[in-house]
């Protein structure tokens, strides 16, 4: 059941929010076990929302779609009274004395907060691997990686322990765990989603999201978190639309980007051949598939990773004696942005904004591109290379390297399944937009949803 | 390739020697891979970076 099946179904008396809370519950309680995809879970605050989630509706007060639906954020997102562990040692102890604005805005929507999720540590990483709350394990294979930073929420999405889940994306890690897990995963554009009381990785970098299980699952979520927050300097004033796409929605005539040029080199076959396919089913819902040629992707992966290492290392300064604290893999990454000379960074800020000026003028070829969204499907947990298309690779590198760029320009990305691999496991698409033009990405996807391009629900329990 | 140790030893950042010299590899590559897009940046390209001077304050 979609986010829009469960409000029909609220609104038509066949559900209460109690049974939808109830279920989650049951839920959650039967797979955490395997999964380990909550840090905390707040069940008895969450039946106390749903009831009075119950009773507006009862008194004729509609909060719109997300009224009484089960949801949970990645444990980055300060919850007041809640402890807000970043999955962290650090954080253990921390207990928020404010919500975060994405918090407060879904709560404002009605919908019902879970807990908090698990996630790689700091969100520093892609396999959520955590050292100290367990690691997320992938609903489809418990062998397998989730992927991440966002693992817990991609985990609880695909395992319908909630129909929604927040994450934050610095590199990837809303859309990795996205096609990892079989979810839709949104990255806004930089600015149309609140950063305030949210444990910041890279300031210049992170972006907040959904990740549900449909696409217009996320255009609901981002309408009840997007638009401008006086409070987060980077925040946008630039208009909010209705994100929604329309019911049989078209692309006839859209300008649909194929990146000739590095977005389909060196992927597992499965996904190459995924992809394509949903490229075909574009074009036969009369799309105008438009080969155009990319910027440098591999420049801005590294712009990306300097600007990265050097903004996650000086937030954390005051903290790293403490050694000890920290798992290898974070910490190797920490030391690394230590040892950045500060001109490093600068120029990478300037090259930056060289690249967003270049990359603009491929929208006058296009109105969107496709490509997918990792070259692999979901490793095995522990892996720490893989092999894809010839080449043997560290899989943070290869599972970051078709995302990272989108991160570097601020343009809005979104993730959908687009096929099962030979081993049954999720692969995945991006959609990229022009910056703001989340409302054109969401309405691809949908349309691509509505003929089929999507993949069976997760078999777990 | 620049001289990790020396740099960290100079900043007065304390790493241990078997952590630096696993990340000297990657920073040597990371370095590698930055450099070219650096090299004809014209003086007038500022930083993406956000300062306003007129900040909001609540």
């Amino acid at each position: 059941m979609t986010i829009s099946q469960a409000a029909q179904s609220l609104r038509a008396h066949r559900l209460s929010a109690v049974e939808l809370t109830a279920s989650a519950i049951e839920r959650i309680e039967r797979l955490e076990p395997t999964l380990s995809a909550f840090i905390t879970i707040t069940a008895e605050r969450a039946l106390e929302s749903a009831r009075r989630a119950d009773a507006e509706l009862a008194a004729g007060r509609d909060r719109g779609p997300l009224h009484g639906i089960p949801i949970a954020v990645k444990d980055l997102f300060y919850t007041r009274g809640i402890a807000t562990t970043a999955g962290s040692p650090l954080f253990e102890k921390f207990v928020p004395s404010f919500d975060a604005t994405v918090v407060d805005r879904l709560e404002a929507a009605g919908a019902v907060m879970m807990g908090k999720l698990n996630l790689h540590e700091l969100a520093y990483g892609i396999t959520s691997a955590n050292p100290h709350f367990g690691p997320v394990r992938n609903p489809w294979n418990p062998e397998r990686s989730p992927g991440g930073s966002s693992g817990g929420s991609g985990a609880a999405v695909a395992a319908h322990m909630v129909y929604a889940a927040m994450g934050t994306d610095t590199g990837g890690s809303i859309r990795i765990p996205a096609a990892f897990c079989g979810t839709v995963g949104l990255k806004p554009t930089y600015g149309r989603v609140s950063r305030r009381g949210v444990l910041p990785l890279a300031f210049s970098l992170d972006h907040m999201g959904p990740l549900t299980r449909s696409v217009r699952d996320a255009a609901y979520v981002l309408n009840a978190i997007a638009g401008h927050d006086r409070s987060d300097d980077t925040s946008s004033r630039h208009p909010v639309v209705d994100f929604v796409p329309d019911d049989g929605c078209s692309i006839s005539g859209l300008r649909v980007g194929f990146p000739e040029n590095f977005y389909f080199e060196a992927l597992d076959p499965d996904v190459e051949s995924s992809v394509r396919g949903a490229l075909a089913r574009a074009e036969s819902l009369g799309a105008r598939i438009t080969p155009v040629r990319v910027p440098d992707i591999a420049a801005h992966n590294a712009v990306g990773r300097i600007i990265l290492l050097a903004e996650a290392s000086a937030l954390m300064e005051p903290h790293l004696h403490q050694r000890n604290h920290f798992g290898a893999d974070v910490l190797a990454l920490f030391d690394q942005g230590l040892l950045l000379p500060a001109s490093d960074y600068i120029n990478a800020q300037r090259v930056r904004r060289q690249m967003q000026r270049e990359f603009r003028k491929i929208w006058s070829e296009v109105d969107c591109l496709i490509t997918p969204t990792t070259p692999n499907t979901a490793p095995r947990v522990g892996d720490l290379t893989v092999s894809v298309g010839g080449r043997t690779e560290e899989v943070r590198m290869v599972t970051t390297r078709l995302v990272r760029a989108m991160n570097v320009l601020g343009l809005p990305a979104l993730a959908m399944p687009c096929g099962l691999s030979a081993h049954g496991l999720p692969i995945s698409l991006q959609i990229i937009g022009p910056a703001f033009e989340e409302a054109t990405i969401l309405r691809v996807g949908a349309a691509l949803e509505d003929s089929g391009v999507s993949i069976p629900p997760c078999p777990i329990g | 390739m620049k001289d990790w140790r020396a740099i960290a030893k100079g900043n007065g950042i304390e790493i241990p020697a078997k952590d630096l010299s696993r990340i000297a590899a990657v920073l040597d590559a990371l370095e590698a891979d930055f450099r070219p897009s650096v090299k004809d940046l014209c003086p007038e390209l500022e930083p993406a970076v956000i300062f306003q001077a007129d900040e909001e304050v609540e």
